[in-house]
C-alpha cells in the first residue's frame, strides 16, 4: 500500500510538473515577444512602445532584453543559427542582417508590413532599399546613425573661434588652437578627440568617416564586387591628419579621455558622433554648452531596422505590430526628444525637438549636396573593419611615420592587400 | 585425496560466488559510472571531437553549406599576423602569470601558515582568497581604473614618488603587464589555498630534525619546504597555466568600451577565436585555433608533469 500511495504521489507530481511545463511553454509562445537590441539607451523606447499595446493586447508580454552592440550581434549570430524559441523581434543594421537573409534565417515580413515600408509617405527609397533584399520586404526601417560635429562652444570663444570648422584643414588648424596644454606642453585637453584604440571595427569605421571628407572611401565597387580604395591620395592625406595630430601637433594623444564622455566632461573641445550624444549629453552634462556641425562633405548613415523571427505564428503576428507600433510619430518622436537617435519615417513633424534641441539641426537640416555612404552588405565587411582597425591603431601610435608619406603609403598598401586578400576568399573581389 | 576432495567442494563453491558476487559488483559499477561517462561524453568529449571536425572544415555558422578544406585553416593561420600576434600574447600572459603565481601563493602560504597563532589568520586567508572568488567583470572595470593614464591611482603614486606617468593601458608590453597582474591577482588566492593545504601535510619531524642541525627559517623553507611541495607546485603550475591560456575577458574589458577612452586591445586567443566565430563567421578558421590551444596546452601540461616528475625521481 505504502508503495502504491508513493507511485500514485510521484504521478501526480509527474504530471502536475509535466503540465505546468507545458501549458507554461504554449503560453510563453503564444504571448511573449521579446526584444533584442544592441542599444541599452532605447530600453525605455520599447517599454513606451509595449505599454501602448497594451489596450489593444492586454494578454501580450513585451520583454526588453538590450546589451551592447558586438555583444547583441554575437548573441543574435548565435540564436539564429541554433534555432528560436520565443518569438524576437531583433535591431539589426541592415549590413549585418543581409547575412541571415541570404541564409534563410530571417523570414519576410507578411504583406501587410511590406505595405507599410514600400508606402512612399512612410520611408524614403534609401531606407526601403536597405529593409529589403532582392525587392522583397524583410525588416521595418525605425532609426539610423549619422555623424555630426559636436563642438564646445565656451572652449571655441576662449580660442577665438566664432564657428565650426569647414575643411578637413580647418580641423587640424581648429584643434591645434582648442588644445589645452600643462606647463610642459603635455595636452591636458584635446582640440579634436579622435578614435585612437580599443576593439572591434569601431576605429576602422571613424577613419572612414574621415576619409569620406577626403573625398574616399575604404571599399569601392568593382564590377559584381569590391576592392579596397584607400591606398591613394585620399586615404594618406585622411591617415596623414590623424598621424600628425597624435605624434606631430600632438593635439591628442592615445590615452587622453576620448568621446562622448570626454566632451561631457569638457576634456575634448570637439568630437564626430551620432545624434545619440545630444540625448545623453542632456542627462549627462545638462549645462554644457555645444553646437553642432555638418561635416565638410557628408556622413555615414546606419539605418538599423526591426526583424522578427522565431516562435509562433500567432506571437510573430503580434511582433510585427510591434514593429508598426514602434513608428507611431508619438514615440518616434519621444525617441528623438529622449534618447536622440534619428528616426527613418518620413512624413512627422519633429520640429517640436528640433527647435527646443537646435543640436539636432547638423543632422535634419541637410543641404543637397550633403554626400552620405553606409557601410555595404557584404559577408566579411567586419573582418574588414577590424583587420584595418588593428594596423590603424599601430599607426596612430607610430610616431616615425611623421611627415614620412612613403611609410604611410607603405601601412595603406599592405591593409588593402589584407583587404583585398579577404574580399577574395569570400569571392567578392572586384577586378 | 579424500580429504582434499572434502574441502575442494565448498571451495569452488565459494570461488564461484564469489565470482559472481565480483561480476555483479563490476556491473553495478559500470551501470552507476555509466551516467557520469555519458554526462562527460557528452558536454565534455563531444565539443571536443567536433571541435578538432569542423576545424578541417570551412564552413560561416549560418550556411548549410560547409565545404571540407583539410588542413587549408591551419596553414592560413601560421601566416595570420593576428593570430600569431595572439599566441605570443596569450603565451606571456600565461607564463607571466605563472612566474608571478607560484613564488608569491607560496611565500604568503609560508606566512600565513607560520603565523597560524595570530588572532587575524582567517583574516589573511580570506583577504588573499577573496579576489578568486569575486565577480571578474566589476574586478577589471576596478584594475582599469587603477591603472588609467590620467585618473588612475598608480600613475599618481608613481609621480607622488618622482616617477613619471606610465600609459599603463596603451604601451604594447605594458598593457600586456597589465593583464598579467590581474590574472595573477585572481589566481595568487587559489594558489595560496592549495599550498596551505600542503603546509599543513608536510611532517613536522623534519622540521624538527632540520632545526636540531641549525638550519634557520629561511635555510627550512628552501631546502625543504619548497622541495617537498614539488606536487602542490605541479598542481599550481598546471592550474594557473591552464587559465593563463584561456584568458579573455580581462583583455576584453581592459579594452573595450565604446565611452571615454578605450585601451589597447590586447589580442588573446580566446578573443581571436570569439572574433572569428561570431563576428567574423569563421566557424572552421576559430575551431582551428581552438585545436592549436588545446595542443598547446597539453604538450605544456605534459612538460610540466615530466619535468616535476624526473626532478623527483632525482
Amino acid at each position: 500500500m505504502g508503495k502504491l500511495n508513493f507511485i500514485g504521489r510521484m504521478s501526480t507530481i509527474l504530471c502536475l510538473s509535466a503540465g505546468i511545463t507545458v501549458g507554461g511553454h504554449i503560453a510563453a509562445n503564444a504571448e511573449d515577444i521579446v526584444i533584442w537590441g544592441g542599444f541599452p539607451e532605447l530600453q525605455g523606447y520599447y517599454e513606451r512602445v509595449a505599454e501602448s499595446m497594451k489596450s489593444t493586447h492586454p494578454d501580450l508580454n513585451v520583454i526588453v532584453e538590450p546589451i551592447g552592440l558586438r555583444d547583441h550581434e554575437k548573441r543574435v549570430a548565435l540564436a539564429l543559427s541554433s534555432g528560436l524559441d520565443e518569438t524576437t523581434v531583433f535591431e539589426l543594421i541592415g549590413s549585418t542582417a543581409n547575412r541571415y537573409i541570404v541564409n534563410d534565417l530571417l523570414p519576410s515580413a507578411p504583406a501587410n508590413v511590406a505595405g507599410f515600408v514600400n508606402n512612399a509617405a512612410n520611408f524614403e527609397p534609401f531606407f526601403q532599399e536597405v529593409a529589403a533584399v532582392d525587392g522583397k520586404v524583410y525588416g521595418v526601417p525605425i532609426f539610423r546613425g549619422q555623424g555630426a560635429l559636436f563642438y564646445n562652444t565656451d572652449m571655441f570663444a576662449a580660442a577665438g573661434l566664432d564657428g565650426p570648422p569647414k575643411t578637413m584643414a580647418e580641423y587640424t588648424e581648429y584643434a591645434k588652437k582648442l588644445t589645452q596644454r600643462d606647463a610642459s606642453g603635455n595636452p591636458t585637453v584635446s582640440g579634436w578627440s579622435l578614435r585612437l584604440s580599443g576593439g572591434g571595427g569601431g576605429i576602422a569605421e571613424k577613419f572612414w568617416i574621415n576619409l569620406h571628407q577626403f573625398g574616399g572611401s575604404l571599399l569601392e565597387k568593382a564590377g559584381d564586387g569590391y576592392k579596397a580604395s584607400y591606398a591613394n591620395d585620399a586615404g594618406l592625406a585622411a591617415l596623414r591628419q590623424y598621424v600628425e595630430a597624435v605624434s606631430g601637433d600632438k593635439t591628442v594623444t592615445v590615452e587622453m579621455p576620448a568621446d562622448a564622455a570626454a566632451f561631457q566632461r569638457e576634456q575634448t573641445a570637439m568630437f564626430i558622433r551620432e545624434s545619440w550624444v545630444i540625448g545623453d549629453t542632456a542627462k549627462k552634462a545638462p549645462n554644457l554648452n555645444y553646437k553642432t556641425a555638418l561635416l565638410p562633405r557628408g556622413s555615414i548613415a546606419l539605418p538599423v531596422n526591426l526583424y522578427v523571427a522565431g516562435g509562433s505564428e500567432k506571437a510573430q503576428k503580434a511582433a510585427w505590430e510591434f514593429a508598426i507600433e514602434a513608428n507611431k510619430p508619438e514615440h518616434l518622436i519621444w525617441m528623438l526628444d529622449n534618447v536622440g537617435w534619428l528616426p527613418n519615417r518620413s512624413g512627422v513633424d519633429y520640429s517640436s525637438v528640433t527647435t527646443a534641441k537646435p543640436q539636432f539641426s547638423a543632422f535634419v537640416d541637410l543641404p543637397d549636396d550633403y554626400v552620405f555612404f553606409t557601410l555595404p552588405s557584404i559577408e566579411p565587411i567586419n573582418e574588414i573593419l577590424t583587420r584595418f582597425a588593428a594596423k590603424l591603431t599601430e599607426a596612430y601610435a607610430d610616431s616615425s611615420l611623421v611627415g614620412n608619406d612613403a611609410a604611410m603609403m607603405a601601412v595603406l598598401e599592405e591593409s588593402a592587400a589584407e583587404t583585398n586578400k579577404i574580399l577574395d576568399r569570400a569571392g567578392i573581389l572586384g577586378k | 585425496m579424500v580429504s582434499s576432495a572434502l574441502f575442494a567442494a565448498p571451495n569452488s563453491n565459494l570461488e564461484g560466488k564469489d565470482k559472481v558476487s565480483r561480476k555483479k559488483r563490476f556491473w553495478f559499477a559500470i551501470i552507476a559510472i555509466l551516467p557520469t561517462f555519458a554526462i562527460f561524453g557528452w558536454v565534455r568529449m563531444f565539443p571536443i571531437a567536433e571541435t578538432l571536425r569542423l576545424s578541417l572544415f570551412e564552413w560561416n555558422l549560418l550556411s548549410r553549406n560547409k565545404p571540407f578544406v583539410g588542413l587549408e585553416n591551419f596553414r592560413e593561420l601560421f601566416q595570420d599576423d593576428q593570430f600569431l600576434d595572439a599566441i605570443i600574447n596569450t603565451a606571456a600572459i600565461a607564463f607571466g602569470a605563472m612566474a608571478v603565481t607560484i613564488p608569491v601563493s607560496m611565500v604568503l602560504a609560508a606566512v600565513i601558515y607560520h603565523r597560524t597563532r595570530s588572532r587575524f589568520a582567517g583574516f589573511y586567508e580570506t583577504a588573499v582568497f577573496i579576489p578568486h572568488v569575486v565577480s571578474l567583470v566589476p574586478a577589471a572595470m576596478a584594475w582599469k581604473w587603477v591603472f588609467d593614464a590620467k585618473l588612475g591611482p598608480l600613475n599618481r603614486l608613481i609621480v607622488a614618488f618622482g616617477g613619471e606617468a606610465q600609459p599603463w593601458l596603451f604601451d604594447p608590453v605594458l598593457s600586456v603587464i597589465c593583464i598579467i597582474l590581474l590574472v595573477s591577482w585572481q589566481t595568487l588566492g587559489y594558489g595560496v589555498l592549495i599550498y596551505l593545504v600542503g603546509f599543513r601535510n608536510l611532517p613536522k619531524s623534519v622540521y624538527e630534525a632540520a632545526r636540531l642541525d641549525g638550519a634557520n627559517g629561511v635555510q627550512s623553507f628552501f631546502f625543504m619546504s619548497v622541495p617537498l611541495l614539488k606536487p602542490i607546485t605541479l598542481y599550481v603550475s598546471v592550474v594557473t597555466l591552464i587559465s593563463g591560456f584561456n584568458v579573455y575577458a580581462q583583455a576584453f574589458i581592459l579594452a573595450s568600451d565604446t565611452q571615454g577612452a578605450p585601451g589597447r586591445l590586447v589580442r588573446v586567443l580566446v578573443l581571436d577565436m570569439l572574433e572569428n566565430s561570431f563576428q567574423n563567421f569563421r566557424v572552421g578558421y576559430a575551431a582551428a585555433e581552438a585545436v592549436i590551444l588545446l595542443v598547446i596546452v597539453l604538450v605544456l601540461t605534459g612538460v610540466q608533469f615530466g619535468l616535476l616528475r624526473q626532478r623527483g625521481r632525482k
